[in-house]
């Protein structure tokens, strides 16, 4: 039993590792070390930092892996069991004894590994940096190294059988998932700080809701800090590029272990293991009937089609292979007309350009239930009726959050579908078919939030009317050039919920895409980012594909 | 109506060569493209699909590079791959109306087109279930009609009737055989009875490299009086096979009746006709033998 769950998680471990984007997460992993390092990424105390010694820089280091890994590494490794259905592997798997507990600790185990790797790496960057900086006489490397690896390995540990868990639940396992594990993971991290705030004690108690342990290193290292500046007011946050640089040190000597908070840290992993066999109860073990397709017995033939059946069945029983091959006939094809020069074919395929247009549009918006298109009119209307600063705050900011699973298929689908070898051997394929997916892209953008830009229009704001346009070219843009360069869906889905969220939710100018508020607005920019994003989606594509 | 392969080969990374100056010239017709598993037929249907590109050498289409101005061949282009998906929400008329807009063929002419291509690929009945639902041999009959929608100047199908029950296969060689009139076939398969029922020519391929270009009648020819039946008892049987090159083996109550290609029969074997699997075989070993010597 050992041997097979070691096999299975070192196969797996293997395939992921083996691959390029695994060396980027690595270096992603040494560049979080390094910002910290180099304050790109500060943790202030109010007007307070701390002395940089080997503590402090393991600490911070810790927060700030523990955090981000828990929320990045979700994306990283949410695909363990898509990939064995992808690859079919999954099919195999099924018919061997293995139990479905079995199979989604496995994949755990795997997904801990992915991001144990990282969490070490980030470590090993934490001591290069700290002994190329204070040398070897200063390092303290328990101080430096146990935040790291205790908070950092114990809050993956969750994370990893959180994207088991997800990958199991069907409604879960797409793209909704991702976005939703933005706001679950955001609503953790609050729910550690308010718990804090109500009970005013130690996180070592609560250890479900500071599963980072962000909570509990902060206190500790608000509670000397106090010790040492009792007018110290409490606040603390992390900065992003140096802003609002601190004035005051103080000598941070590191986290106090007690038994407790060991044990709150060793109770997450066994609550990681209760995730992993959960994952199993909601597991397909990659059932067919159990994906959502219809199955091909069960669709019935249109009554139009019946009428045609007795034929084609006639057609069927001449061409029954009993007979001799040279009396099965099989029906004729009409020649198509074509132009004889090829210039006269291309000058064709120029002026079917909106054919495909609608034919990507058609793509995007077919399958989805009923009700996803009642709530997209729901929005386009609420743009439409609502008074414009509501409209422009508030509904637009829903109205292009919802088609967000739509636009992360731009630029993916060929990849996803394996229909790259049809659709990329048509002529002219990748200028026309990028092109064709970012207009369709853009008209749901219009289909969804298109009431603003006609109240825009009645209101004469055509300044605000170009912020709308701003917005509506910038998404597809993002959308097209994030799926083509890394041929995922899950990168913009990550990254736009988390921008959508810190831009114009909270109408942040230097992140508001969609100009909610004149103050936050900055339409150039982002005009200028879609134009730069399509070509850069043109020129990936054109690269990877030998003939474009 | 010329395609022309000039010297070709292809190297991929790690230093693995698929292709190694491979050269042919074809015309109107169905070309068989046999060879074993990982012979290169499937890159050198990649290449002349414009999917990839040759390392050295040139692929001619009427005389035009395809590497300078691929779109001259993609225009007329019809490609079925060995592994391709589909878009399992899409109903079969949705997908196909889909790649005919990708195709740049317009609203009216690719409406008639795929109405007549389901019914040619036995799919009408089943059109508008979404293809998620389709079974792997309905999924090949959707990529078949893809292939066909433009009414392509040079079909290239690679194991076309992979999937495919009898009764469909039988169906799709009758199909390739009307088409091949006005129009170059390549038809890529290890599976040589296809090839027997439909090919006008055969291509010989192995270790990426041109074993023989000939019709299936030369090719025949070349194994005329090189082929026999013998009889064997079934112990013997391992101990034959060891000794002589056999293409296929019947159980009868007599015996195991093997066809053992050679010049020298065995003792007691007699002279059999020549069918395209021996020949096959035969090339094959003739080209393994030259390459070992």
């Amino acid at each position: 039993m050992t041997r097979a769950l070691y096999h299975l998680v070192r196969a797996d471990f293997l395939e992921r590792v083996r691959r390029y984007s695994f060396l980027l997460t690595l270096g992603f992993s040494v560049y979080l070390g390094y910002a910290v390092y180099s304050g790109q990424v500060t943790l202030q105390l109010d007007k307070y930092r701390g002395v940089d010694n080997s503590a402090w820089l393991g600490s911070v280091v810790g927060m700030v892996g523990s955090v981000w890994l828990s929320l990045v590494g979700f994306y990283i490794v949410k695909n363990a069991i898509q990939r064995d259905r992808q690859t079919r592997v999954g099919q195999i798997l099924a018919t061997t004894p293995i139990s479905k507990g079995f199979y989604t600790l496995s994949k755990t185990l795997s997904n801990f590994a992915v991001l144990a790797a990282m969490v070490l790496v980030l470590a090993l960057a934490a001591v290069i940096i700290d002994l190329s900086h204070s040398g070897a006489a200063h390092t303290d490397l328990f101080a430096l190294l146990v935040p790291v690896l205790i908070f950092g390995l114990s809050s993956v540990a969750v994370t990893a059988a959180l994207a088991v868990l997800f990958e199991s639940l069907p409604m879960l396992r797409g793209g909704a998932g991702n976005v939703f594990y933005f706001f679950f993971w955001t609503a953790l991290i609050a729910s550690g700080a308010i718990a804090m705030e109500n009970s005013k004690s130690s996180a070592a108690a609560h250890p479900f809701a500071d599963y980072t342990g962000l909570v509990t290193m902060l206190t500790q290292m608000q509670a000397q800090l106090h010790g040492l500046d009792p007018q110290y007011n409490g606040n603390a946050s992390f900065t992003v590029g140096g802003l609002n640089p601190t004035t005051k040190t103080f000598l941070w000597t590191g986290i106090q272990w007690s038994r407790e908070l060991l044990l709150s840290r060793a109770v997450l992993l066994g609550f990681a293991l209760v995730l992993a066999l959960l994952a199993a109860v909601f597991f397909d073990r990659f059932d067919p009937a159990r994906t959502g397709w219809p199955s091909a017995k069960s669709a019935k033939p249109t009554k139009k089609l019946k009428a045609g059946r007795t034929a084609s069945n006639g057609i069927a029983e001449q061409n029954g292979h009993d007979l001799p091959q040279g009396q099965q006939a099989v029906p004729t094809l009409t020649p198509l007309l074509r132009a004889e020069s090829n210039s006269g074919w291309g000058a064709a395929v120029h002026t079917r350009f909106f054919s495909l247009v609608a034919a990507e549009l058609r793509l995007q918006l077919l399958g989805h239930r009923w009700w996803w298109y009642a709530i997209a009119a729901g929005l386009f209307i609420g743009c439409l009726a609502s008074p414009l600063e509501v409209a422009r705050s508030g509904v637009i900011v829903f109205a292009w959050l919802w088609p967000v699973l739509i636009w992360s298929q731009m630029g993916t689908r060929e990849e996803q579908f394996s229909t790259g070898s049809l659709v990329f051997s048509a002529p002219r394929a990748v200028p026309r078919q990028l092109l064709a997916l970012f207009v369709a892209g853009v008209l749901v953008a219009a289909l969804t939030g298109g009431g603003l830009a006609l109240r825009l229009i009645i209101a004469g704001d055509f300044a605000g009317l170009a912020e709308w346009a701003a917005g509506a070219l910038f998404i597809p843009a993002l959308a097209l050039a994030l799926g083509v360069t890394t041929g995922s869906r899950k990168f913009f889905e990550a990254l736009y919920t988390a921008w959508w969220y810190v831009g114009p939710v909270h109408h942040i100018r230097s992140a508001d895409f969609m100009g909610t508020t004149a103050q936050s607005s900055t339409p150039a920019v982002y005009l200028a980012a879609a134009a730069l994003l399509v070509a850069a989606a043109y020129a990936w594509r054109r690269v990877r594909l030998a003939y474009a | 109506m010329k395609l022309e392969i000039e010297d070709v080969s292809k190297q991929y990374r790690r230093g693995v060569l698929a292709l190694r100056s491979f050269s042919l010239e074809l015309k109107p017709g169905v070309l068989g493209l046999l060879g074993p598993n990982g012979a290169g037929k499937t890159t050198l249907m990649s290449i002349l699909a414009t999917i990839t590109k040759a390392t050295e050498g040139r692929v001619l289409w009427n005389g035009a590079d395809v590497a300078a101005n691929p779109d001259s061949l993609r225009s007329v282009l019809g490609y079925l791959p060995q592994d391709f998906g589909v878009y399992p929400n899409l109903n079969a008329v949705e997908f196909l109306q889909y790649l005919a807009a990708v195709k740049g063929l317009d609203a009216s002419t690719s409406a008639r087109r795929i109405e007549e291509l389901l019914e040619l690929v036995n799919l009408t009945e089943v059109r508008k279930r979404p293809l998620g639902g389709y079974s792997g041999g309905m999924k090949q009959r959707v990529g078949i009609a893809q292939a066909l929608l433009n009414d392509p100047q040079l079909l290239i199908v690679d194991e076309p009737t992979a999937g495919l029950d009898p009764e469909e296969r039988v169906r799709f060689r009758n199909l390739l055989s009307d088409l091949s009139g006005e129009r170059i076939v390549i038809l890529s398969t290890h599976i040589v009875s296809d090839v027997e029922a439909t090919a006008t020519d055969i291509a010989l391929i192995a270790k990426g490299s041109l074993v023989a270009h000939a019709t299936p009648e030369a090719l025949l020819l070349q194994v005329e009086g090189k082929v026999w039946e013998w009889v064997v008892p079934s112990a013997d049987l391992t101990q034959a096979k060891q000794q002589f090159l056999i293409s296929s083996t019947t159980r009868r109550s007599d015996g195991v009746h093997a066809r053992v290609l050679g010049e020298d029969p065995p003792l007691g074997a007699s002279l059999a006709s020549p069918n395209l699997e021996d020949a096959y075989l035969y090339c094959l070993s003739q080209h393994r033998a030259g390459a070992t010597a």
